[in-house]
């Protein structure tokens, strides 16, 4: 968790280019990757800011629930047959292309609800960089969040403000959810 | 002279650019704060009359659907007209009526997600609300028409007292498992997306909405991770809901095609019900649209004739396909000469109810294919609603046609009977659409209707290029 104090550069909706510029500004200024954070309106891909990827395990933990959804739909439509089998003249006790329909329903659902989950799961879950918000990122702001190490001096950057950043410095973190 | 020559250039292409600002919202861009505002005023502004329109459909809904089912279960099935040889009647038709309704949503938003089609950036939402709510609406079909429905139970795999357990495998139970993965998958659908919307509304909401949207939001702030996670979530769904939504309406025609029953035993029963679906599903997104930008406030600026006239080439392009399904399985069963499907196929040309099947064919055929090649009619949103309202009567008629008019004539004579539905499963019916309409009436002012960062990232995306003497708009790929 972060304890140094928080700034925000704040850009136009339109000036991606001068937002992409004073992430590079704040590297060559010593600030790590780790210690700046993009919070913007709309999605704006990695390589338009040239930030490091982001990571997210939403697709694994899909993945988990589609194989937990079919293990599911083999328990009930296996399962009960072997309590008690029901031997009907000719007819198989197991028969695949009807169990088929079961384990595709169950196999999706398990994939979209753990996609879900995934989701909620990596929200919880604390994560680095610095936290802060400001509500005109909703308007299609585009915030940079940064905390400086302590031999920079952030009140002075006087480079992002000729970007046309709205600088704020020791930003109050807000509490967005319960 | 060269000075007055650039100066024409210029005004034309001013007017130009004016025109096509005017034609497509994503060259229309207008500030992100301003856009929030004119969907939160959307939200948030309600009128005597809408306050009237729910009440009214509130007393529709307590009294024709519930107030009739309570009657239905106190007094037994037998008031309706369900009776030998047509066991499957209204409720049934209804049913496969909400599930092709439902389809819209996920055709609209997840197939063309999955293909960029930009146009669709505005209206994905309400056609996924459609899906939820059409769903919510067929759901309850399979419990209505059970009858006792206190025995729903006997479903569930637990181990009673005689040791019997429910046959997984039936076609019932596909129907169950399908219908409850498409309904939970697609409120998902819904939800995902309007995560970024809500904490949008919650930084500008105060008191109980500003606590809701607060929850529901997740603590959003609009981070590159939360971003990358929400945009892999999305794909997620949009390319895995596809197969779900192909299997819902495959598996409600399965119910009819394993019956050797004549006339519903056929295999293309499964593609030709889910062309009727995206057909009728597109249709009612159509009149959705025409009712929000007739009674939202600020709805002109986002939906435009333009998106009239995209849904109208799609729903021209599936009224094609499902004439072309629909004489494939006419055709293929009426050659194979088995003399109960022949009997049955004229029967509904020419018997009594032969008003359904030519309903069926003007509204789902004549009317779209004499209207829609019209580029003026397709973005006229008044014709358009008309039409689609149309389409919908014919694929009500098309089930009508498939269900109750083909049980009531079976391999043996004796057995004939004409279905009529009773008051009671008409006012059933009549109350699962109040109930659609009056869930999406408050549903348009909890959630915003308009996904305004997926409009605002279009017109990021958007700009005019200019090729040769012509501004010609053009799409970055921004992903």
């Amino acid at each position: 968790m972060i304890t140094e104090p928080i700034h925000l550069a704040l850009f136009e909706e339109d000036q991606i280019n001068e937002a992409a510029e004073a992430i590079s500004i704040l590297r060559s200024q010593g600030v790590p990757d780790r210690n700046i954070s993009v919070i913007s309106g709309v999605p704006l891909s990695e390589h338009i800011l040239g930030r490091p990827m982001s990571w997210s395990r939403v697709g694994l933990i899909g993945l988990v629930g589609a194989v937990a959804g079919f293990l599911a739909a083999l328990a009930i439509t296996y399962l009960p047959v072997l309590i008690y089998p029901l031997n009907v003249g000719r007819m198989p006790v197991f028969p695949i292309p009807t169990t088929l329909v079961v384990v595709f329903e169950l196999t999706m659902l398990g994939l979209l609800i753990s996609t879900l989950l995934g989701v909620f799961v990596e929200t919880i879950t604390p994560s680095y960089g610095p936290h802060g918000y400001d509500p005109r990122i909703a308007h299609g702001k585009i915030g940079i969040l940064f905390t400086c190490p302590p031999e920079v001096d952030c009140e002075s950057y006087d480079q992002l403000v000729a970007l046309g950043a709205e600088l704020t410095h020791n930003l109050q973190e807000r509490k967005l959810w319960p | 002279m060269a000075a007055e020559t650039s100066y024409l250039t210029g005004a034309r292409a001013d007017l130009e650019q004016s025109e096509l600002a005017e034609e497509h919202l994503m060259l229309d861009p207008r500030p992100r704060e301003e856009m929030n505002q004119m969907v939160m005023e959307a939200m948030t502004t309600t009128t005597p009359v809408y306050w009237a329109w729910v009440g009214g459909l509130a007393l529709i809904v307590a009294v024709c659907l519930f107030g009739v089912w309570g009657y239905m279960t106190a007094t037994g099935i037998g008031i309706t007209g369900i009776r030998r040889p047509v066991f499957w009647g209204v409720f049934i038709v209804t049913f496969v009526f909400w599930i092709g309704i439902s389809h819209a949503g996920t055709f609209v938003s997840a197939i063309l997600r999955v293909f960029k089609a930009e146009f669709r950036r505005p209206f994905t939402r309400a056609a996924e609300l459609m899906t939820t709510f059409g769903l919510a609406g067929g759901a309850m079909y399979p419990l209505i028409h059970l009858g006792r429905v206190w025995t729903f139970y006997y479903m569930v795999p637990y181990p009673n007292a005689r040791w019997l357990w429910p046959n997984m495998r039936s076609p019932l139970v596909w129907d169950f498992l399908a219908i409850t993965t498409y309904l939970l998958s697609s409120t998902i659908y819904l939800y995902l997306p309007l995560i970024p919307d809500l904490a949008m509304a919650r930084d500008r909401t105060t008191g109980l909405r500003h606590r809701i949207y607060r929850l529901l939001a997740l603590g959003w702030r609009g981070t590159e991770a939360e971003w990358h996670r929400l945009r892999k979530a999305i794909n997620i769904f949009a390319f895995a809901i596809i197969p779900v939504m192909f299997s819902v309406h495959t598996i409600v025609s399965w119910d009819f095609a394993v019956g050797v029953v004549a006339g519903w035993h056929s295999t293309i029963f499964g593609p030709y019900f889910i062309i009727g679906a995206i057909l009728s599903g597109v249709a009612a997104v159509v009149t959705i649209l025409f009712v929000l930008r007739s009674t939202m406030r600020n709805f002109k600026y986002f939906i435009r004739p333009e998106h009239f006239d995209a849904l109208g080439k799609l729903l021209l392009v599936f009224s094609m396909a499902w004439a072309y399904f629909f004489f494939n399985e006419y055709l293929l069963s009426w050659y194979g000469g088995e003399e109960a499907v022949q009997r049955i196929l004229t029967l509904h040309a020419t018997g009594p109810s032969a008003w359904v099947w030519y309903l069926m064919l003007i509204c789902n055929v004549a009317i779209p294919w004499l209207t829609l090649w019209n580029r003026r009619i397709r973005r006229n949103p008044l014709a358009m609603f008309f039409i689609t309202l149309a389409i919908n009567v014919g694929m009500y008629a098309e089930r009508y046609t498939i269900i109750p008019l083909t049980l009531g004539h079976q391999r043996m004579p004796f057995d004939w009977g004409i279905y009529n539905p009773s008051i009671f499963e008409i006012s059933i019916a009549i109350g699962t659409m109040a109930m659609f309409c009056l869930l999406y009436l408050l549903a348009s002012r909890a959630i915003p209707l308009i996904p305004v960062w997926e409009v605002q990232e279009g017109q990021m995306a958007h700009s005019l290029k200019k090729v040769g003497k012509a501004h010609v708009p053009s799409v970055t790929e921004l992903e």
